[in-house]
């Protein structure tokens, strides 16, 4: 917890705190009040192309139009898929790295700063290079590979493939910066610690698995968060290489309530997703961050 | 005696492979920079020899490219600065000031960063709209401060609370009034957290897409929106477009390159401690 230091200066406050007023107003501006008229918006059949159709409130019909809609459900379990299955192996691979790289050597700032550069890259750039220089079947490093191996390309971005591609990219991206979070774990843990355990003759998987694991639980939990809060908001990715498509295959929330709003152009029925999305992500936040108190207080 | 060169030998076959590690996994970026440097037709297909050329950057730095790259700075520097000035004094007042419940300000701040910008996105495009402000620098800075700043409280909440009481104190013993012990002792001290969380913000902006692409077109496009319009456009010509990206990921990088590991101290700290 984090301690206020209230106590501790005894000076006339009361001005201190319209110190932070600003900050708070254009907080408060730019994410509650909008989201408070999506709320609003998402009870409203709005054609945002069609003004000769009068805005008109409608109850809970874009709220039953989605929950009756089978591309909501396939795009629901896109992003559960997408969230999921690129965290767990994003995190497995990012701790791989952190060993691997938590050692002296010369250069070791390098290689480091290497590795972590997929972090500091803007999404359409990643989704143009893996889209054209790496994945594609005509000229890319797909080609070349498949030509060593004397078999055809693979289409990444054929129905079956575009949401594992997806995936694929959103591991890519994130494991650098949990990776990052993970090394610094890593040089935080108790050297005595350690060094008991390599005394009394545990192997380097014992390490690992008995010390290691357990001792970095409070890091692992950081770069968990971290990454679920940004594979749950995934967008630029998608919108470069797939657009969702084909069909909805490789879209999730996010994408699913721009593509409403701004390719169908149904105000009322994007804001009824992106309520929905917001209860979701707080449930899902939620949960996680219950389960991990459970783990820790057993 | 022999186990020493041979655990040098192997030190040193950690070492390469280790960076062998590193180059295949940031391949696509490099593969880019260096397909940059290559006429089109070296590209598709990859031949591995060329002849270096600058023909491509020569092409693609256009008026239009660099109007956008100036949007990308002005919006990002701006950010960063308003950002900082709105932030620091939030962190401050959780920490030293009198709300009545500082903690739950902190925690509206941080549940903001979690929310995902979509669910305002229609809203803000009416209003923005509705003020004829579409297509403008001053909303991008506005919205993007809207996401520094929670992360900026975040990150100096951490820091601050690390102060010890005692040196701000002595300070005002001194005689100092709150003013110099808030500019003169403890800007000072969280100097260092100040810049990392500073980089943080800067990569944020430069990188936003999704108000990027919503809001802005050609005006005040920044350069996400930028290679997006050119992937559209000109996707065919892979040696322009390499030379763009490049252009449009060299900063970031060379902050990250910079910054490292003291890029997330801030965030860990506070997150770990409890």
């Amino acid at each position: 917890m984090l301690p206020t230091k209230e106590a501790a200066l005894n000076v006339t406050r009361n001005r201190v705190n319209l110190f932070a007023l600003p900050g708070l107003v254009v907080v408060l501006i730019v994410t509650q009040v909008p989201f408070l008229i999506t709320v609003l918006m998402s009870f409203v059949r709005w054609n945002m192309r069609r003004p000769d159709l009068p805005v008109a409130f409608n109850g809970i019909d874009n709220y039953v139009y989605i929950l009756t809609d089978q591309d909501f459900f396939r795009v629901l379990l896109n992003t559960f898929k997408i969230t999921v299955f690129s965290l767990v192996i994003a995190l497995v691979l990012a701790f791989l790295l952190a060993l691997a790289f938590n050692r002296k050597f010369p250069g070791v700032a390098i290689a480091r700063s290497l590795l972590i550069i997929p972090y500091f890259v803007m999404e359409p750039v990643i989704g143009i290079v893996w889209k054209t220089l790496m994945l594609s079947p005509s000229f890319g490093i797909n080609d070349v590979v498949a030509r060593a191996f004397g078999v055809a390309p693979i289409s990444f971005f054929s129905s079956d493939n575009a949401l594992k591609t997806i995936i694929l990219l959103c591991v890519w991206q994130w494991t650098p910066f949990l990776f990052l979070i993970l090394l610094s774990g890593l040089q935080s843990l108790p050297e005595e610690v350690l060094e008991a355990a390599r005394v009394d003759g545990a192997g380097a998987l014992r390490q690992i698995w008995s010390f290691k694991i357990p001792l970095m639980r409070p890091f692992i939990e950081v770069a968990g968060v971290f990454g679920l809060i940004n594979l749950l908001k995934v967008f630029g990715i998608i919108f470069v290489t797939t657009q969702g498509g084909p069909g909805v295959s490789s879209a999730n929330l996010p994408y699913y309530v721009y593509r409403t709003a701004f390719y169908d152009w149904q105000a009322g029925r994007s804001a009824a997703i992106s309520v929905v999305t917001v209860i979701l992500t707080l449930i899902i936040i939620n949960v996680f961050f219950r389960t991990q108190r459970d783990v820790r207080e057993r | 005696m022999r186990r020493a060169p041979i655990k040098k030998v192997l030190g040193i076959l950690g070492a390469i492979s280790l960076f062998g590690i590193a180059i295949a996994y940031s391949f696509p970026i490099l593969y880019m920079v260096y397909s940059s440097f290559k006429s089109e037709q070296e590209i598709a297909p990859p031949s591995w020899t060329f002849n270096p050329t600058l023909e491509n950057y020569r092409t693609v730095i256009t008026p239009d490219l660099l109007s956008h790259l100036t949007n990308s700075v002005v919006v990002t520097l701006c950010t960063v600065l308003l950002t900082l000035l709105l932030g620091v004094p939030v962190a401050y007042t959780i920490v030293f000031g009198k709300l009545r419940r500082p903690m739950a300000h902190y925690n509206w701040y941080i549940t903001t960063t979690l929310l995902p910008a979509v669910a305002v996105i229609i809203p803000i495009y009416l209003i923005v709209n509705w003020l004829g402000l579409l297509d403008s620098v001053v909303v991008l800075v506005l919205l993007y401060t809207a996401i520094g700043v929670p992360l900026m409280v975040w990150m100096c909440t951490t820091y601050m609370s690390d102060i010890p009481v005692s040196i701000l104190e002595a300070a005002q013993i001194d005689g100092a009034t709150r003013w110099q012990a808030f500019s003169q002792v403890m800007l000072p001290i969280i100097r260092g957290g100040l810049i990392s969380s500073s980089l943080l913000v800067f990569v944020i902006t430069w990188n936003e897409f999704l108000f990027a692409v919503s809001f802005t077109f050609t005006e005040s496009g920044t350069l996400p929106v930028y290679m997006n319009r050119f992937m559209t456009q000109q996707g065919l010509f892979w040696g322009k477009m390499s030379a763009v990206a490049t252009i449009a990921v060299i900063i970031p990088i060379i902050l990250g390159f910079v910054a490292q590991r003291s890029l997330i101290k801030g965030l860990l700290s506070g997150a770990v401690k409890e």
